[in-house]
């Protein structure tokens, strides 16, 4: 069994998303499975902080989403990454990158 | 832009909340059968995997109520909410919110009316094109300090507009009444004569014809004339071909070349109808000696006040060691018109009459926060089933706070009616020849600033007065209230005793503004009916000028006076009558230098007093008192040497410590001197709270004047004589124009309007504010009594007498009472020393003031608490009891 699932650093989660729909336009149980996944179980979204999420990040007009069929034939909203979401997501890819790097180079001299 | 994105969104699920709501439920829907659907991949039943999922990732419903409240829109639906029921609580008590409304309505009403003039005269730009360059010039004497009041030299006034740089434009001009003659009575209209480019410089556009140009300007020139609106549709009827048409001025014909708006108006130059060029001849141009010119100026665009301060200094400077006999120690003084002409308005009136306001609205204001907090405490049970329900304290103080917003707001609109009316009521009392002299008269209205002033205090007042009231009754134990079985919950303590400190507040507002109008009305009082120095009753008073053209030789006025006078003294009912070159309250006025012969002055030193020319017998017909010497007789003749008639004032302080009479003095220019040969009881000229002051008088016989004021006094009502006045005058020349024929008892009335509307206004105001404080205590005591109702009962039960309970309700409300008076009381005493100016023959701390409103306020304390203290020994101690 891994550790429990951690909450999400607040305002890493919409990166998360951003990130995540990077890759292909994806529903919202589609997301949440996804960081699941590549976190491998460190990180677990509840419902709540997710589509709190990507109602922020749609008025701010950094995705999109459209309602589509599924595979199993049901109907789900999907969302995708606009251009603006895509400069927002490299921003702070690159930042966050800056940030970590600084802070284990902190942890690393103590 | 993604601002505007999240605004549309808001807005969308604001309008189409079935909608949204749906597409939500829909998605999350869909999320969590997903999820469940994993689960029954691994075996699990679709129950099972549906329960496992809610707890895993947060039922429909929660997740729901997280978006929804991550959404700013949630909270405009609260306030929305809010509103409704607030709504819906102040429908539910329509006499609560009656009176408040109207008490809020009155107060901001009140605040609405007085701002929308403080407004037009002290923030409003006056009402001409970059009004912030316009200056005004006045003489001004360096060694003494005295300033001329606004004229200045006519040679002055050339020399420098010939060599200014700082100035775009520099402008002269006179105020007169002209002469109206032909095409039906002949009339008087106020006017003035100006320089070409006077309208050009205000930015003034003719609504027909033309400005005046340079060449009308010139001496000489062909008479022309510009009309205001009024006059040319009064008096013209709107004569379409009125360019070019002429008209008679003085007995001369004039060409009308313009026509101005009705709206144009200087308010230096007071009401003004008739407008020809100044065209000064060249010797008039040249006088430097008399200083009589009104002159302003524009500043050339980015030249400060400071640097044509310094210009005119340095040419002042020139000019005093080229014209040493006239100029020396003279300047220019040039101040901004706008700060000129605000000086010059009622200021301390307005802005006196603007903190009294201030003061009842705050009273207002405390007592419907008052009437708030003692609703809350019948309130209390529902508070707190919401409060246990879930209802944050923050939540309950919003909605307090929404519900007082919209009571303040609805007596905020409700004032808008009371200002209104303030407003119309306050320019009604404002005489018609002195609206002439007030900046944007007419331009006084329900305008934007004053709504947005009406909105800010009432938004202002409702955050300030609503917040004591949501924060303490959102306070609450909501197992204590519930718990308390009786309806008869007593409220907090903190509660109580803030709604006593609001009370003692208010009166103590109530008394500083009761005690500031007492004195001021008392100021008034004895101001009206201190004897002006002689006797206005049953006095008529005709007032006129002489044409130039038309008479031009001394002894012309003479006899024009002499015959008007044995023509109206031939009159039935003139039971005395004289003639003055002024009358008191006239309007007009003239001053003359002086000097005491034998003691010089010092070189530069001048010294002038007001000074009337009378027939012999003005001082009886006035019945104006003689203190030493005698009144003027038939020997002061054309011809003899003059004697002059000085006011008592002027003889102690000029003349301290001798006799005057026999003492001689040279006067004006022409240095002829008089022999002082009485002294009489100083008279107000101006004002009715004018202090004494120096006047000399001199025989008309011997010093002649074009402008008369024919003085009659008549056995009974002067009106009954004004027809026949006229005739008499009209009998001698039949086109000359009368300026007025007034009791002079009318035209004292007239000048003392101001301080009358502030009277008015002060009797109006101190009755709110003592009804207000009266109502807050009787509110407070009666709340109080039905609190103590149980307590009350116990004690009659145990056998307390109805004499024992009432003395002990009102000893209580006469504390409270007796708090606010004293407190009243001593802030009056540090506030009224800002009235001081303002009374007449009334100190700040005037004694009786001070004792009477104390006593008249105990008095109305209780009578307030009466009410409430009856009733508690109405109290039956068996119903109380059973009540339990």
């Amino acid at each position: 069994m891994p550790d429990k699932p951690t909450d999400l650093v607040q305002g890493t989660l919409d990166m998360l998303v951003l990130k995540t729909l990077a890759l292909e336009p994806m529903h919202g149980y589609g997301i949440s499975v996804r960081i699941e996944q590549i976190s491998k179980g460190v990180f677990r979204l509840n419902a709540g902080s997710l589509f709190l999420a990507i109602q922020r990040l749609e008025r701010d007009g950094l995705i999109a989403g459209e309602w589509k069929p599924t595979e199993n034939k049901r109907r789900a909203k999907y969302y995708a990454l606009t251009s603006k979401g895509r400069k927002r997501l490299n921003n702070e890819t690159r930042e966050w990158g800056r940030q970590a790097a600084a802070i284990a180079r902190i942890l690393e001299a103590s | 832009m993604s601002l505007l994105r999240n605004l549309a969104s808001g807005l969308r699920s604001l309008l189409r909340k079935e909608q949204v709501d749906q597409e939500l439920k829909e998605e999350l829907g869909a999320y969590l059968e997903m999820a469940a659907e994993e689960k029954m991949k691994q075996g699990m039943s679709r129950q099972e995997a549906l329960r496992v999922v809610r707890l895993e990732r947060g039922s429909a419903e929660t997740t729901k109520e997280i978006v929804r409240a991550g959404s700013w829109e949630t909270l405009v639906e609260a306030c929305w909410q809010d509103l409704r029921f607030g709504q819906r609580m102040l429908r539910k008590t329509p006499g609560f919110t009656t009176v408040a409304v109207l008490t809020l309505a009155l107060g901001i009403g009140a605040n609405a009316a007085i701002f929308s003039y403080i407004d037009a005269w002290f923030i409003k730009p006056l009402p001409y094109p970059q009004p912030d360059r316009l200056v005004i010039f006045e003489t001004q004497d360096k060694k003494h300090g005295w300033t001329s009041g606004g004229v200045t030299s006519a040679a002055d006034f050339f020399d420098f507009q010939k060599q200014s740089t700082s100035f775009e434009q520099t402008v002269a001009w006179g105020g007169a009444s002209l002469n109206l003659t032909g095409n039906g009575l002949p009339e008087l209209v106020d006017g003035g004569r100006v320089s070409w480019n006077f309208f050009d410089t205000l930015g003034a556009k003719p609504i027909l014809g033309r400005t005046f140009t340079a060449e009308d300007d010139r001496s000489g020139a062909p008479h022309v004339a510009i009309l205001s609106q009024g006059l040319w549709q009064g008096r013209y009827a709107g004569d379409p071909q009125i360019i070019g048409r002429n008209i008679a001025i003085g007995g001369e014909a004039y060409t009308v070349v313009g026509v101005m708006p009705g709206t144009f108006q200087l308010p230096l130059m007071g009401i003004a109808n008739l407008w020809t060029p100044l065209a000064l001849t060249d010797m008039q141009r040249a006088d430097r000696g008399n200083v009589w010119l009104p002159a302003f100026g524009r500043l050339n665009p980015g030249v400060t006040l400071e640097q044509a301060r310094a210009e005119t200094a340095t040419f002042f400077a020139h000019l005093e060691k080229e014209f040493p006999k006239t100029n020396t120690n003279l300047t220019w003084l040039v101040s901004s018109m706008t700060d000129r002409i605000r000086r010059e308005e009622g200021g301390p009136e307005v802005m006196i009459c603007f903190v009294v306001v201030g003061l009842v609205l705050l009273i207002a204001c405390a007592n419907v926060a008052n009437l708030m907090l003692a609703r809350a405490t019948s309130r209390m049970r529902e508070f707190a089933v919401r409060g246990a329900l879930g209802a944050t304290r923050r939540r309950l103080a919003g909605q307090l706070l929404t519900e007082s917003l919209l009571l303040f707001l609805v007596g905020g609109v409700a004032s808008l009616l009371f200002a209104s009316w303030g407003m119309r009521w306050i320019e009604s009392q404002i005489p018609g020849h002195i609206r002439g002299y007030i900046v944007n008269y007419g331009h006084i209205e329900l305008d934007f600033s004053m709504l947005m002033f009406t909105l800010g205090i009432t938004l202002l007042c409702g955050l300030v007065f609503g917040f004591a009231p949501a924060f303490e009754n959102s306070r609450l134990d909501v197992n204590h209230t519930l718990k308390e079985t009786s309806g008869q919950t007593s409220g907090s303590k903190r509660g109580a005793r803030l709604r006593r400190i609001f009370v003692a507040a208010e009166i103590a507002l109530a008394v500083v503004v009761l005690i500031s109008a007492t004195l001021l009305v008392k100021s008034f009082i004895i101001s009206v009916r201190s004897s002006p120095g002689y006797n206005p009753a049953n006095v008529l008073v005709a007032q006129l000028a002489l044409p130039k053209t038309k008479y031009t030789e001394d002894s012309q006025f003479r006899n024009f006076s002499d015959e008007v006078l044995s023509r109206i003294r031939a009159l039935p009912g003139a039971a005395s009558t004289s003639v003055a070159s002024h009358v008191p309250f006239g309007g007009f006025g003239q001053g003359i230098e002086f000097q005491v012969v034998g003691k010089p002055l010092q070189p530069g030193e001048r010294r002038g007093a007001p000074f009337t020319a009378v027939s012999a017998d003005y001082f009886s017909t006035m019945q104006i008192g003689l203190v030493k010497g005698r009144f003027f007789d038939s020997s002061d003749a054309y011809g003899t040497s003059p004697s002059i008639i000085i006011s008592q004032t002027m003889a102690r302080q000029v003349l301290p410590g001798e006799d005057p009479i026999g003492k001689k003095l040279r006067l004006g220019e022409q240095h002829s001197v008089g022999m002082i040969v009485g002294i009489v009881n100083d008279i107000k000229m101006n004002y009715l709270r004018e202090r004494p002051g120096w006047h000399i008088y001199v025989p008309l016989a011997q010093f002649p004047s074009r402008t008369f004021g024919f003085v009659v006094r008549s056995s009974g009502d002067p009106m009954i004589m004004a027809t026949a006045i006229r005739d008499a005058i009209w009998a001698v020349d039949r086109d000359q124009p009368i300026s007025s024929v007034e009791p002079l008892e009318n035209l004292i009335a007239v000048v003392n309007t101001g301080d009358r509307v502030v009277a008015d206004l002060m009797v109006f105001f101190s009755v709110l504010a003592m009804f207000l404080g009266a109502i807050g205590l009787y509110g407070v005591m009666a709340h109080l009594v039905s609190q103590r109702i149980h307590e009350i009962g116990i004690r009659m039960a145990l056998g307390a007498s109805p004499v024992h309970v009432m003395r002990m309700v009102l000893s209580q409300g006469l504390k409270l009472a007796l708090g606010g008076v004293g407190a009243g009381v001593l802030a009056a005493l540090g506030a009224t020393r800002l009235l001081a100016t303002q009374l007449y023959q009334v100190t700040p701390t005037d004694p009786l003031t001070f004792v009477a409103v104390p006593i008249l306020f105990a008095a109305i304390a209780m009578a307030a608490c009466y009410l409430p203290a009856r009733r508690a020994t109405h109290v039956d101690p068996l119903v109380t009891l059973r009540f339990e």
